[in-house]
């Protein structure tokens, strides 16, 4: 239904239910708002947005005030100025807001510009001088209380978008204070260092610490990208100035993270502290030296030119998957298609994609939802996956939904973060994972709960209820009411990790792709089921065929494209055999130490190219900062190799993107 | 018409707001040329004229009995008084001292201080001011006009000043009301 109101003599058509805030905005009115945010839920705190509506006694705060048919509205008349001022007035009286030294003053306050923009020259009543505290524990950001206007944007962002509630409040009135759990310093609470609360802060209260006084928002540049820190693939904003990266921001109109981070993508990013390769390195009597690039080259090109075309013993590749699609794919051209090796993979060697691909080559088609599973569910499985340690914000999708009641079974014999947050909590037996999830099937076949049936038989009198609680350690009780919970759920999701895909075989796998159909999570007409994949190109590693395990088998030279990835331990003592080793790097590591040649490569921030995310959306990243002078990109260096050995590329990745079937629907 | 007469004074105060009037660089001439700048801290003249001045301009916050009687003294002979700056706005860095007692700030400036040896003692002239409770000018006389900022900009200052010598008040908001 739509309704027709006036705001300032303007004639508004909107759905009912719109906010007059939110109608006003659609009709290019801004009334100012301080505790209002568009990603959080109307709050009614700050009364800065007081609106005059006909026939109502009193102001009215615009952004929890619904439209009403013939609505008559005025924002902006001296009885709301007045009311504005005085909002305002009231608000610098009650702390300590000195602009003069903060690094928000100047434009990036949203108290300050409020009351610039009523005219405020100075503050008609005087705070009393009472001191508050200054809370610097927290390793990114300092919290000062002084500047707090207890909008509780924080407290909102921190339980509606995150679902830590580790902020709240204490005390009332004038006494009214920001704490974090059960008032501990802010250092050593149950914060995640996820930083919605520092995105959302309007003024100085909470202040990053890492680009304090480095640049304001008119000073920087912001760089639309993708986060390169895991598969969810979160959008980001990336604050450049002067070629330095001085904060990272979740990007409020990206589809995934809709503006949160994790302390992975928004904070870790800006810790590195490793060495920068500047220039190739060419190792000369045991000692890797400065080469130009034409010696560099001349170099690789002498040494693999005559393993082309040789397979067993030739050249091992392996490229890490946090590479964009581009590179991904001139890097299979390279050395599997033009230079024959039968031994081109990626450093995570399809440890998370591998098994679940196998899943849909067998079914013919996709099986995988996308993150509104998680947005929707009313009841959320997770197995053999740790979704507060990693894919945070995917585990953020799971969390704030908690206090609405969704059920969270975890299921994990490993320990695992999710497991304190879990409704059912399931640690079984190891190896008993399939007959857990099989006993769960048999169990909703029983007590004829199901939608549908499983593809395979079950048959019950094998997999009696005390039988699988014997087998997997788990109390009948239990597996009896998860699978009731299961089965009563209208919108039930599945989650899975490496703790599914890490194994050899997919039973596991496709016993749980068999309860999800039970319980109607997987039919013709969708999927609330999820794979979280692994890095940020994963799939599409996968995809191309990047995901077999590396086999070392007397190769004679390996290549090795880790780009700012880390390359484990294992890894180095597996290739320290080979006699020939290029590293293609960004950053000096025990990898680049045992190279022959290394070639020095773009870092994540100043890629540009596709990054496929564990929902199979094609996102772009974008460069946001020039490289060194002698560093090249992924894709320029493939090409040079192919140059110097006289083959030729093409740059079809969206084509092979399409060749095996995929676990969810490409969204390119 | 005798050309508006014009005078400033400082209190509890660092001169920036001085510096940065001073910053309006050769505008100042024509300043001089619109209106008579009478007394200031950084001119020859001590006191606004016991006649009275058209605008009078304190910079500086209210920090002891001293500044308190140059303050009653400078609206007193002013027709308009002008308080420029934070400290005289609303207290600006100076009144972070009232966070503290006044004798822990006492004790801390003349007898912690590192550099002060066993000798230290707070001075306690009859001749001296007294201190008080850190004030902005607006709690002790009646302003008519507040400049913000720390400092304020050049620009903004040559604004009001050049808005009050030809006998209009300024409107401090828009492109006037920001901090740089």
């Amino acid at each position: 239904m739509t309704i027709k109101l006036t705001i300032n003599d303007q004639a508004i058509e909107v759905p009912a239910g719109t906010t007059v805030l939110r109608a006003a905005e659609q009709a290019g009115i801004t009334i100012p708002t301080l505790c209002d945010h568009p990603h959080l839920v109307p709050y009614g705190g700050c009364r800065l947005c007081v609106v005059e509506v006909e026939g109502v006694r009193t102001l009215q705060p615009s952004c929890t005030l619904p439209v009403s048919q013939g609505m008559v509205v005025r924002t902006n008349t001296p009885k709301t100025r007045e009311a504005r001022e005085f909002v305002l007035t009231l608000l610098f009286s009650e702390r300590n807001h000195f602009c003069m030294y903060c690094q928000m003053s100047g434009g990036d306050c949203e108290l300050q510009n409020a009351a610039y923009g009523e005219c405020m020259t100075h503050w008609p009543l005087q705070p009393n001088w009472q001191p508050y505290a200054v809370d610097a524990s927290h390793d990114y950001f300092v919290l000062d209380h002084n500047r707090c206007i207890l909008c509780r944007r924080c407290v909102r962002a921190c339980g509606e978008l995150v679902g830590n509630f580790t902020l709240g409040m204490q005390e009332r009135g004038a006494a009214s204070i920001l704490v974090a759990d059960l008032d501990v310093p802010l250092g050593d609470s149950t914060c995640v260092s996820c930083g919605t609360c520092l995105q959302v802060c309007p003024t100085g209260a909470i202040i990053d610490r890492g680009s304090a006084y480095r640049g304001q928002e008119t000073h920087v540049q912001r760089v639309k990208s993708t986060c390169a820190g895991c598969s969810v693939g979160c959008g980001i904003d990336m604050l450049v100035r002067d070629n330095h990266l001085v904060r990272i921001e979740g990007n409020w109109d990206a589809p995934v993270n809709e503006g949160v981070l994790c302390e992975k993508g928004r904070f870790q990013p800006l810790k590195e502290d490793r060495e920068r390769i500047l220039t190739p390195l060419v190792r000369e009597k045991g000692e890797l030296k400065p080469a130009t690039w034409a010696e560099a080259l001349s170099v690789v090109a002498g040494k693999l030119k005559p393993l082309v075309g040789q397979n067993g013993h030739g050249i091992a590749a392996l490229a890490s998957t946090r590479l964009p699609v581009e590179a991904l794919h001139t890097f299979k051209q390279l050395f599997a298609a033009q230079m024959g090796s039968d031994m081109v993979t990626s450093i995570e060697e399809g440890v998370t994609t591998a098994l679940p691909g196998w899943v849909a080559h067998e079914l013919g088609h996709p099986f995988e939802g996308d993150l509104s599973a998680l947005k929707t569910a009313d009841c959320v499985l997770a197995m053999g996956v740790d979704l507060v340690d990693n894919h945070q914000v995917a585990g953020f999708l799971v969390k704030r939904n908690l206090p609405k009641g969704i059920g969270l079974i975890v299921i994990d014999p490993f320990d695992n973060e999710l497991h304190n947050l879990a409704d059912y909590s399931l640690r079984p037996k190891k190896g008993s994972d399939y007959d857990l999830l099989v006993g769960l099937s048999a169990e909703i076949i029983r007590s004829s709960l199901g939608q549908s049936q499983p593809s395979e038989p079950v048959d019950l009198a094998k997999h009696k209820l005390a039988d699988v609680s014997r087998v997997t350690g788990i109390p009948q009780e239990t597996i009896k009411a998860v699978a009731q919970r299961l089965a009563a759920a209208q919108k039930p999701a599945f989650v899975y990790g490496k703790g599914i895909t890490r194994g050899g075989f997919p039973t596991v796998l496709k016993a749980l792709l068999d309860l999800a159909r039970q319980v109607g999570a997987l039919s013709e007409e969708g999927s609330m089921v999820l794979g979280v994949k692994g890095e940020a190109n994963s799939m599409a590693a996968h995809l191309y065929g990047l995901d077999k395990m590396f086999q070392a088998k007397d190769q004679q030279a390996a290549y090795l494209v880790v780009g700012d990835d880390y390359a484990s331990q294992r890894l180095v003592r597996r290739l320290e055999a080979v006699p020939f080793k290029v590293v293609q790097a960004s950053y000096a590591s025990p990898l680049t130490a045992i190279a022959d040649v290394v070639l020095p490569v773009e870092m994540w921030a100043e890629q540009t190219g596709h990054f496929l995310n564990l929902e199979g959306r094609l996102q772009a990243v974008q460069r946001g900062l020039t490289p060194p002078a002698e560093v090249r990109s992924h894709v320029d260096i493939f090409a040079a190799v192919a140059a110097q050995l006289e083959l030729s590329l093409d740059s079809a990745w969206q084509d092979e993107l399409t060749k095996r079937v995929p676990t969810n629907a490409l969204v390119m | 018409m005798a050309k508006p007469k014009v005078s400033s004074d400082w209190l509890a105060a660092c001169a920036g707001c001085h510096m940065s009037l001073l910053d309006m660089d050769e505008r100042i001439i024509k300043l001089a040329e619109l209106a008579d700048i009478r007394a200031t801290p950084i001119t020859d003249l001590k006191e606004p004229d016991e006649s009275g001045v058209d605008v009078g301009i304190l910079t500086g916050a209210v920090n002891n009995t001293a500044n308190e009687e140059v303050a009653y003294r400078m609206r007193e002979r002013s027709k308009i008084l002008v308080a420029l700056g934070d400290c005289a706005v609303f207290g600006g860095v100076v009144a972070m001292r009232n966070f503290f007692k006044l004798e822990d700030a006492l004790n801390r400036a003349y007898i912690e201080t590192e550099s002060t040896d066993d000798e230290g003692k707070i001075p306690s002239s009859p001749q001296l001011g007294v201190p008080t409770e850190v004030r902005a000018v607006g709690e002790v006389v009646k302003v008519d006009i507040c400049v913000p900022g720390c400092p304020p900009e050049a620009d903004v200052i040559f604004y009001a000043l050049s808005e009050l010598a030809q006998g209009r008040l300024p409107e401090i908001k828009g492109d006037m009301l920001h901090w740089h």
